[in-house]
């Protein structure tokens, strides 16, 4: 069944590619625009479970990599073999203003996620609707978890800079 | 009762009740509190020495800070610590609190949680055995006898300081000053009106110059 699923996203989307997973997943290589689609073309297919989305910066090739994985609750819809792979979709985006579709219209459940990525890469979703803080207390000149945040230099600017409170012994 | 005792109780009764009533604030900052709770019940049982947990920080007078300290958690520190009545005893529990820890370099970790309120004593490790925690409280007796347990005494007088310190990650405080501010500053453009408003300042300034 799985062969067939990858032809099939072949036959239905442009540009899919679809990269070597590993007997658990099937990693499938998409363009930024394609997300939604083949996320609700999955969908249709069983997939009905988002696992997580991540979030890879690649600074040599300028780009970020969101990885979407998808998986599924019951077994017997899907495939029927019992031993269908989970869907690793991956798909790129531009460093430079970086901003991908949303994906909450097909998984609710993308919305933490999103919010804690656009929070900690500083990636626009567009069409979500509350892209506010999350998890952190401060603002960042640079989102905190790209690789030029240098963390060091931040805690030397910010935590190291605070006097040690004089005590008289 | 350990009749060895029996002078200090008579002698000092407020210490000796401070040290055997020590009530630990419930409040969970990073992965140490996973040792308090087989402290508190029946394995270690922290109340053969003492100490209880307290849900409230208006009941407690011992704030044990377990682990890393982000820097939302450390709002939620500054304010537990300023609800606790007075006497009050810090202490940090795992390197996290002494310098930063494994967390050294991470964007978002106080390093040093002296830097913001004030710490009777540090137990270091990562993490420190429920033992470790009796050794700390046996040492917290001693500094209470000899009132070198002052934390509290030390915030009130460098409060001026530590708030400013506060501000400085934190920004603005939404909270007023627990204390006049105005008494002593760290940084040096604060030393005219030190010296104005407390004397006995200069002369312990002197004595240090002197030194």
């Amino acid at each position: 069944m799985t062969s067939s699923l990858s032809t099939r996203l072949d036959a239905t989307f442009k540009g899919v590619e679809l990269g070597s997973g590993d007997d658990d997943r099937l990693a499938v290589s998409i363009p930024r625009e394609a997300v939604v689609p083949v996320l609700t073309f999955l969908k249709e297919e069983g997939y009905d479970y988002l696992q997580l989305i991540s979030c890879v910066d690649w600074i040599d090739r300028g780009e970020f990599e969101l990885v979407y994985l998808l998986s599924f609750y019951t077994e017997d819809e899907v495939g029927g073999d019992g031993g269908k792979q989970d869907v690793l979709l991956k798909t790129t985006v531009p460093r430079e203003q970086a901003s991908a579709p949303t994906a909450i219209g097909v998984f609710a459940i993308a919305e933490p996620h999103e919010r804690e990525i656009h929070e900690l890469y500083g990636i626009h979703f567009e069409g979500h609707p509350r892209l506010t803080p999350l998890l952190l207390d401060r603002d960042y000149e640079i989102p905190p978890f790209r690789k030029d945040f240098d963390t060091k230099q931040y805690v030397a600017d910010v935590f190291d800079r605070v006097p040690p409170v004089e005590e008289e012994g | 009762m350990d009749r060895n005792q029996l002078m200090k109780w008579i002698k000092t009764p407020t210490k000796m009740a401070h040290k055997y009533s020590l009530n630990a604030v419930y409040f969970c900052t990073g992965c140490g509190i996973i040792e308090v709770p087989p402290t508190i019940t029946t394995r270690w049982d922290a109340e053969r020495f003492g100490v209880v947990a307290t849900a409230t920080p208006r009941h407690a007078n011992l704030f044990l800070i377990t682990g890393y300290v982000s820097v939302k958690t450390l709002r939620a520190i500054i304010r537990t610590y300023e609800q606790m009545p007075e006497p009050k005893y810090t202490v940090g529990f795992g390197s996290c609190t002494i310098n930063g820890g494994m967390y050294w370099d991470s964007y978002n970790t106080i390093n040093q949680l002296d830097k913001y309120i004030p710490v009777d004593g540090y137990i270091a490790g990562c993490m420190p055995r429920p033992e470790a925690i009796f050794i700390a409280v046996t040492h917290l007796w001693t500094l209470i006898d000899k009132d070198m347990a002052d934390g509290y005494k030390r915030y009130r007088k460098n409060y001026g300081a530590y708030r400013a310190n506060q501000e400085m990650v934190l920004g603005e405080l939404e909270w007023p000053p627990l204390f006049p501010t105005e008494i002593h500053t760290n940084t040096g453009e604060g030393e005219t009106d030190a010296t104005a408003a407390t004397p006995t300042m200069t002369e312990r300034e002197k004595d240090d110059e002197l030194a």
